[in-house]
């Protein structure tokens, strides 16, 4: 969506951005399947109280877990795909040069804070290797693998449109209100 | 100096058009940074404040609202209301609110409905010669009552922000009345501001065609009992009526409207993905944000200061609510409740203040912060349905601004219109 | 003059909250004021979890946390978590006051912590919002809240109830609409989570009594000389006396409020639940140092 067309003269970037597209897509389709299951083992859950009359203690730990994996490789494609929400009104009136600047240190804020969470959640997972997740009877840095999955796609994907603006691509569009989120289709009833 | 840093860099970064996740996430990383703890603490925060099973309520909600949208649960409720409110000057503007109000009852989410009711209204709208700004201002205005009518993923938030120990049963039940009385206020509103612009009317198409249409809106409508009563009965509880939602929503879809096609649940879990993502994201590091605000002592300083300015409970809700106004414009409201609620609620309940009551009026004052500049989610999509510029919709959105000042004044210094309904359900 | 920052879940005015700021002062005076303590109460800094990992790792100097959360870092700590380990809280004070208090606290070590003194939590009971309970043939088929906990799980099974784990916040709605019908925990906080306006029947069947810890980050500690760490850990040793009353206070205070309410109070006879219990320790008590722990708590009268 937000990578634009590809000149001819970037033809290593083009090459790299198709793979960094396939990753894109498939942690997408990852997060999605990740959300259904949530679902279904919430609804498990209901199902088991009232229904079984016994309740598992496993369910609620695990659909957190799946909830943290969706959230972060979805907010990983939301940096590629460039939907994270924020507020554009300034760079709506400032001249294109400084505009551009502005969305450049927006990149680097972003492969910052995702670096920070490579480095400090690969910390986090080695702080607590050896504890118990007590429901799930893992060892406790499963709970931090999330932050540092998405931390790595982050990285990947902001160095991604860094590169590809210093290349002079044109990433950044302006306020565009038409693909904020994605609308449903009009049907008549 | 460690404050300054803290809202410092969120501010700059903000103007700077950085997105308002990263905004709080930087901001958090450089005040720990600057203060030499260790910054894993930031990204412990960011992955906890994330993990409340009580926040999935958002993916669930926006979920089934999506579901409901590419389903036609949404079109039909849309059809119902049109047949029942056309004839009125200004009919689809009516129309739009009625939906609302219905859909408002089977979802959770303010985004949700401006994208589902926006997403069917604000072209026939343009089409039968409304103004886009009007089409767009109501929309959004509208999309606000899901906000209070249950169920609300809101209010389950406030309730977890709150400490956990206010019934969400009760807010849900607290937030009919004020809910209904935004919807009315919001009619009126429309109805004068069409009929100065000369708005047309829509035939009426007769009983018939109302009971019709009302039949064939039915399965999607029982939703709001089976979610009331599932809650009230103790079927499920809040957080798991979010998920029966989107059951329903499959159940009825796939096998009494047949409408719903594996492309469109693809889609319809893709855009589910996206949109919760980038939320819970920002809920993320407002979390980290707000540990820091604990660690500096914010509250504190800032309870410090509100009693010095006085300690009637009127005033202190006065100046709570402006100070929300204000705090809304720059911020969406999950977070908003995350950082505010555990810092505000201790000061109100001091005063005497019912944290239900307390509830209603933060999640409509935090609501109207979604239809403000510069940071407004519902706005946005409304305006992004609409293909017009925030800037062109303010130019006319204020008589609704007006209409939701009056309603948020009244549900404040009357209690009674959140409080009551839950005293007659105990 | 340096301020040491503690954390505690517990609202301001509480036991554990009081007890961490008289330390705070006994260590202010002792030191002639180079150090002090601020208490972050009611979970400011996060849940238990997070400043677990927090005093691990520096951010904070001291915690106040219960034992469950400890118990997948610090193994020596479940043993006391078991339900029915001590028969009375006296029994529990003596234990943890003498020689086995120390060894777990000194288990604490490994992990980048310093174990300074253990509190009160009272003892965990059921109760419920449908009739007054017993025996243990009451409880069978009931629903319950327990924490997140597979111990608590296996128990209120062991109990031939059903158990039902569930987040704190969700409680008080379920019970009131009836998703579960009953939870367990203390006199205080029955009370002052408000559960005892919709559940009114209250068992002393006192299954955890479990003593609280307060730990030092070990990053903090190795930079107090060791005239100021002989200070710390006597002022914590002397804030335990202190908890101890408010607690007790604390707790005759909350029941005496909910009986007021209406809340009616059954004892029951402990020895069957405890000898339900078999199979709960079978599985927990995995290695013979553990059993061997289990059998000296015991053993001490
Ligand atoms: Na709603
Ligand atoms: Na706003």
């Amino acid at each position: 969506m937000a990578t634009g067309s590809v000149k001819s003269e970037t033809q290593p970037m083009a090459r790299v951005s198709a793979v960094l597209s396939r990753i894109c897509d498939g942690a997408l389709y990852l997060a999605g399947i990740g959300m259904v299951a949530m679902t279904a083992l919430v609804a498990y859950q209901v199902f088991s109280r009232f229904v079984l009359n016994s309740s598992p203690s496993w369910t609620e730990t695990s659909a957190i877990m799946l909830m943290n994996w969706f959230i972060f490789l979805g907010a990983a494609v939301g940096v590629r795909e460039n939907y994270h929400m924020g507020f554009d009104v300034l760079l709506y009136v400032l001249p294109k040069g400084s505009k551009g600047a502005l969305r450049m240190l927006s990149d680097l804020i972003a492969l910052g804070f995702g670096f920070g969470m490579v480095w400090y959640g690969c910390k986090l997972v080695g702080l607590t290797w050896h504890t118990i997740i007590p429901a799930l009877e893992l060892p406790g840095g499963f709970d931090y693998l999330p932050l540092v999955a998405g931390g790595v796609l982050i990285c990947l994907f902001s160095a991604e449109r860094i590169a590809q603006r210093w290349s002079g691509l044109d990433i950044d569009k302006d306020i565009n209100l038409e693909d904020v989120p994605e609308m449903p289709a009009v049907q008549e009833a | 100096m460690e404050l300054w840093i803290l809202f410092g860099v969120f501010t700059l970064l903000m103007f700077a058009g950085t997105p308002i996740a990263f905004c709080l996430g930087a901001a958090s990383f450089g005040t720990v940074l600057y203060l030499g703890l260790p910054p894993l603490v930031v990204f412990q925060q960011l992955k906890s404040g994330m993990s409340a099973f009580s926040l999935m309520a958002i993916p669930f909600f926006i979920f089934a609202g999506d579901l409901m949208v590419r389903g036609g649960i949404a079109q039909r409720i849309v059809s119902f209301a049109g047949s029942l409110v056309g004839h009125v000057r200004g009919g689809l503007g009516q129309v739009n609110i009625i939906a609302a109000t219905l859909f408002g009852g089977i979802s959770g989410s303010a985004v949700a409905e401006a994208a589902a009711v926006g997403g069917l209204m604000i072209p026939q709208m343009k089409a039968r010669g409304y103004g886009a700004d009007y089409a767009v201002n109501v929309t959004s205005m509208a999309a606000l009552i899901a906000l209070l009518l249950p169920p609300s993923q809101n209010m389950i938030i406030y309730s977890i922000a709150g400490g956990g120990k206010i019934s969400i049963a009760d807010l849900f039940t607290a937030g009919i009345l004020p809910g209904l009385l935004f919807a009315a206020s919001l009619m009126v509103t429309a109805y004068f501001v069409a009929r100065s612009r000369g708005y047309p009317v829509e035939q009426f198409p007769g009983f018939a065609r109302v009971g019709q249409l009302a039949v064939i809106a039915v399965p999607g409508l029982l939703l709001i009992g089976i979610i009331f009563g599932g809650v009230r009965s103790g079927i499920f509880t809040a957080t798991e009526s979010s998920c029966i939602a989107i059951l329903y929503a499959l159940l009825v879809t796939v096998f009494v409207y047949r409408s719903m096609a594996w492309g469109d649940f693809v889609h319809a879990t893709k855009g589910a993905v996206r949109t919760t993502s980038m939320v819970l994201l920002i809920i993320g590091t407002a979390a980290s944000f707000s540990w820091l605000m604990a660690y500096l002592k914010v509250p504190v300083l800032l309870i410090a200061g509100m009693n010095a300015i006085s300690t009637d409970p009127l005033v202190v809700l006065l100046l709570l609510n402006v100070l929300m106004l204000l705090l809304g414009t720059f911020m969406d409201m999950g977070p908003m409740i995350i950082i505010c609620t555990p810092i505000f609620l201790p000061l109100v309940t001091h005063y005497g203040v019912d944290p239900v009551h307390f509830g209603v009026i933060t999640i409509l004052n935090l609501g109207i912060g979604l239809n403000t500049p510069p940071v407004g989610t519902v706005q946005f999509v409304a305006c992004a349905v609409g293909k017009i510029t925030v800037w062109e919709a303010m130019r006319s959105i204020w008589p609704f601004y007006g209409a939701s000042l009056v309603v948020l004044g009244l549900v404040t210094y009357i209690p009674a219109i959140s409080l009551w309904l839950p005293s007659v359900f105990k | 003059d340096t301020v040491l920052r503690s954390a505690d879940t517990h609202p301001d005015g509480y036991p554990t909250v009081e007890a961490v700021k008289y330390m705070g002062d006994l260590i202010k005076q002792r030191t002639n004021g180079r150090y002090s303590v601020e208490v972050y109460h009611s979970a400011q800094l996060g849940e238990e979890k997070d400043t677990i990992e927090q005093t691990q790792t520096g951010v904070i100097d001291l915690n106040r946390a219960s034992m469950g959360p400890f118990n997948g870092i610090v193994p020596e700590t479940a043993v006391p978590s078991l339900p029915y380990m001590f028969r009375s809280v006296e029994q529990m004070r003596h234990v943890m006051d003498g020689p086995i208090g120390d060894d777990i606290l000194k288990a604490f070590e490994a992990h980048d912590l310093v174990g300074l003194a253990f509190y009160d939590s009272g003892a965990r009971s059921f109760y419920n919002t449908k009739k007054d309970i017993t025996s243990i043939a009451d409880l069978k088929g009931m629903k319950f809240r327990v924490i997140q906990s597979d111990v608590f799980v296996d128990m209120v099974n062991a109990l031939g109830a059903n158990a039902t784990p569930m987040a704190y916040g969700e409680v008080y709605s379920a019970l009131e609409t009836g998703v579960i019908d009953g939870a367990e925990n203390n006199w205080p906080s029955f009370e002052s989570a408000k559960h005892y306006e919709v559940a009114k029947h209250y068992t002393t069947d006192q299954h955890q009594i479990v003593p609280e810890v307060l730990v030092m980050s070990k990053a903090s500690w190795d930079k107090l000389t060791p005239e100021d760490q002989a200070i710390v850990r006597q002022a914590a040793k002397d804030s335990v006396v202190k908890m101890r009353e408010l607690w007790d206070a604390q707790e005759k205070k909350s029941r005496d409020l909910v009986e007021k309410a209406g809340v009616k109070v059954s004892e029951i006879d402990k020895q069957p639940l405890i000898d339900a219990m078999k199979p709960v320790y079978d599985k927990y008590l995995s290695t013979p140092e553990l059993k061997d722990l289990a059998a000296r708590i015991q053993a001490t009268k």
